[in-house]
């Protein structure tokens, strides 16, 4: 299956179903997703990279870490991440380049805040060909 | 399984799940119960009911939907001794909350003025998702705003000392404790203090349509036809992020103490213990962030107020949160005794006499504000004794969601929005033309019927209802 990710309904706040060849694709999907939510990606242009290094308990925490992560950058940092690549991926550890640039209220299309990435109905389920994860996001 | 008592009170009996300690209650009528079932606010009440320590019942309002671990809407009360705190049971907007100014103008003396007022408010309070705020506050300085909320903001010259007083805790919660709060925190909060945000919040001038009783309204600064504003807005990516970290902490907190739970997103740890503690002294820090924010958004206003109309005197009527924990004296069988209350969606509603309230409130009860969506009314109830007696003095927080987003955003264009709200002459500005869909009166619950669940179960009483003439969205 092609990676990709789709917006999913929740009453209050939003979730994405991210999906991947492998588990690194669908983390990447995850982000996209992410950030379509928050701005129209189409409008950031890769003019910077920052790389990651993560550790966690597990894996649900790790995509948990992951997108938090990325928001923290847009949030904290005033960097708004477009694309994303990572390196390496395990059960508890990832490393990550990420590109983008920084905020520009002028040039950006902003939609929505994103407050956290959430536990609820975190789901990683791998198929023989392909990885599908579910997370939902408190908007 | 739900047992009902009467016609607003449902109650999930322990064996409804296994491992529930005590019982559930959700208050909604015959109506509201159905589609509270539809979801899973039910099975989040009852998964909240087997956390370890808990007092009274795990409590519903009748605005509950499903949330992430405890449902919007929730209530529950933990023994200080041997209960726990869960981040998840305050939810990621700490202190998200609303403030209701009162203005010297009737709605006829602004007509003409409206859309300039509008216009300005718009230019004067930053809103929309990544806006920075109008100060750049050193990181430093930051500190003293967790400390001091909205004191700090009155210190800066933005309000007076009077408007302390109508603001629950005074505007500050003590033990706050910066040092808990973690950098990645502080810098997702220093750009943002006085801005609205996104999502559901809003700034909205209202005037007051109907008034249920009129000695409390005016003691309360409240009169027919009178222009308002009611701010809604949190403590912005400071407070979701503390509660980020400390969600995270707990995840391992947890696993220490030998807890575990039916959901992860219910994460919990002793109060007695040092995460516990510092997440305490964390969140109230992010509560005081956010009081400081609505100071700032106040002061704007009656800026605006005084450059569009020459008469920017607003009265805060009240402040009041709704996600928070708190320790509050209550009776837990028969004695007095302190307990930490959950608030997640949900609104303290002391009555009258409450040692917690201002001297000049204190023969009335507090104000308990409740912001329904754009384009359908508000309402100012007062707190009872019947709610200190069954909710550990807490009512409902407002509508509540009744649809999703990508829903709501299917079914209504921009202009059948604006269409409906110049049918109903109340002006509109978003930043985006999708949050305006997003966010469309029928997107949520009819917060009239929440509000006569919460008035005939007696845990607040109906003073006045507001309606909007001019929406501000993020």
């Amino acid at each position: 299956m092609k990676p990709g990710f789709t917006i999913l309904e929740h009453p209050a706040d939003m979730g994405i179903e991210a999906t991947g060849e492998t588990l690194a694709q669908a983390f990447e999907q995850a982000a996209m997703g992410m950030m379509s939510i928050i701005l129209d990606v189409s409008t950031v242009e890769k003019k910077d990279t920052r790389t990651i290094n993560l550790r966690a308990g597990d894996i649900e925490q790790l995509l948990v870490k992951w997108l938090t992560e990325i928001l923290y950058l847009y949030d904290g940092q005033q960097f708004v991440p477009c694309s994303f690549s990572i390196q390496k991926l395990s059960e508890t550890n990832l490393e990550a380049k990420i590109n983008g640039e920084q905020l520009q209220q002028e040039k950006h299309r902003t939609k929505l805040d994103v407050k956290a990435v959430t536990y609820h109905q975190l789901s990683i389920k791998h198929s023989v060909n392909d990885v599908t994860l579910t997370v939902f996001l408190d908007i | 399984m739900l047992k009902k008592i009467d016609n607003y009170r449902h109650i999930i009996p322990k064996e409804y799940k296994k491992g529930m300690l005590i019982e559930g209650m959700i208050y909604a009528d015959d109506e509201m119960i159905k589609q509270i079932e539809k979801d899973q606010t039910k099975e989040q009440v009852a998964n909240v009911a087997t956390l370890p320590g808990l007092v009274g019942r795990s409590l519903a309002m009748p605005d509950a939907h499903q949330g992430y671990g405890f449902c919007i809407g929730g209530v529950a009360a933990a023994d200080p001794d041997e209960g726990i705190v869960s981040a998840g049971g305050v939810g990621f907007d700490i202190n998200c909350g609303v403030r209701l100014l009162a203005s010297k103008f009737e709605h006829r003396d602004i007509t003409a003025k409206l859309q300039e007022l509008l216009n300005q408010l718009f230019r004067d309070i930053p809103c929309g998702t990544g806006k920075k705020g109008l100060l750049n506050i050193a990181k430093n300085e930051l500190d003293n705003v967790l400390l001091k909320g909205a004191q700090w903001a009155v210190e800066q010259g933005f309000g007076v000392e009077r408007d302390i007083a109508h603001i629950e805790e005074y505007g500050k919660i003590p033990n706050a404790n910066p040092k808990w709060v973690s950098n990645r925190a502080k810098d997702r909060g220093h750009h943002q203090l006085g801005t609205l945000g996104s999502g559901n919040h809003f700034l909205e001038i209202q005037v007051v349509s109907e008034i249920y009783e009129e000695d409390t309204a005016r003691h309360f600064g409240l009169h027919k036809n009178q222009i308002v504003v009611l701010i809604h807005s949190g403590s912005r990516g400071l407070g979701h992020q503390v509660c980020t970290d400390y969600l995270d902490a707990m995840q391992d907190g947890m696993r220490r103490y030998g807890i575990s739970v039916v959901d992860r997103q219910l994460a919990c740890v002793p109060i007695k213990s040092k995460e516990g503690q510092e997440y305490l002294q964390a969140m109230v820090a992010a509560a005081n962030f956010a009081f400081a924010n609505r100071q700032m958004m106040t002061h704007w206003t009656r800026e605006a107020f005084q450059r569009v109309l020459g008469n920017g005197e607003l009265d805060i009527v009240y402040d009041v949160c709704h996600n928070i924990a708190k320790y509050e004296d209550h009776e837990v069988d028969g004695k007095r005794k302190r307990v930490l209350v959950h608030r997640k969606g949900a609104t303290r509603a002391f009555p009258k006499g409450h040692p917690a309230l201002p001297e000049e409130l204190r023969d009335f009860g507090q104000p308990v504000l409740i912001p329904g969506s754009m384009g359908t009314c508000s309402y100012v109830l007062v707190g009872t004794e019947q709610a200190m007696k069954e909710t550990f003095g807490s009512s409902c927080h407002g509508a509540g969601r009744a649809m999703s987003r990508t829903r709501a955003k299917n079914e209504t264009t921009v202009d059948e929005l604006m269409k409906e709200m110049n049918s109903k002459n109340i002006l509109v500005r978003g930043q985006t033309r999708s949050g305006l869909t997003e966010e469309k009166p029928d997107a949520y619950k009819d917060v009239s019927q929440v509000v006569e669940v919460v008035h005939g179960a007696g845990i607040a009483r109906k003073v006045a209802k507001l309606l909007p003439v001019a929406v501000m969205k993020g």
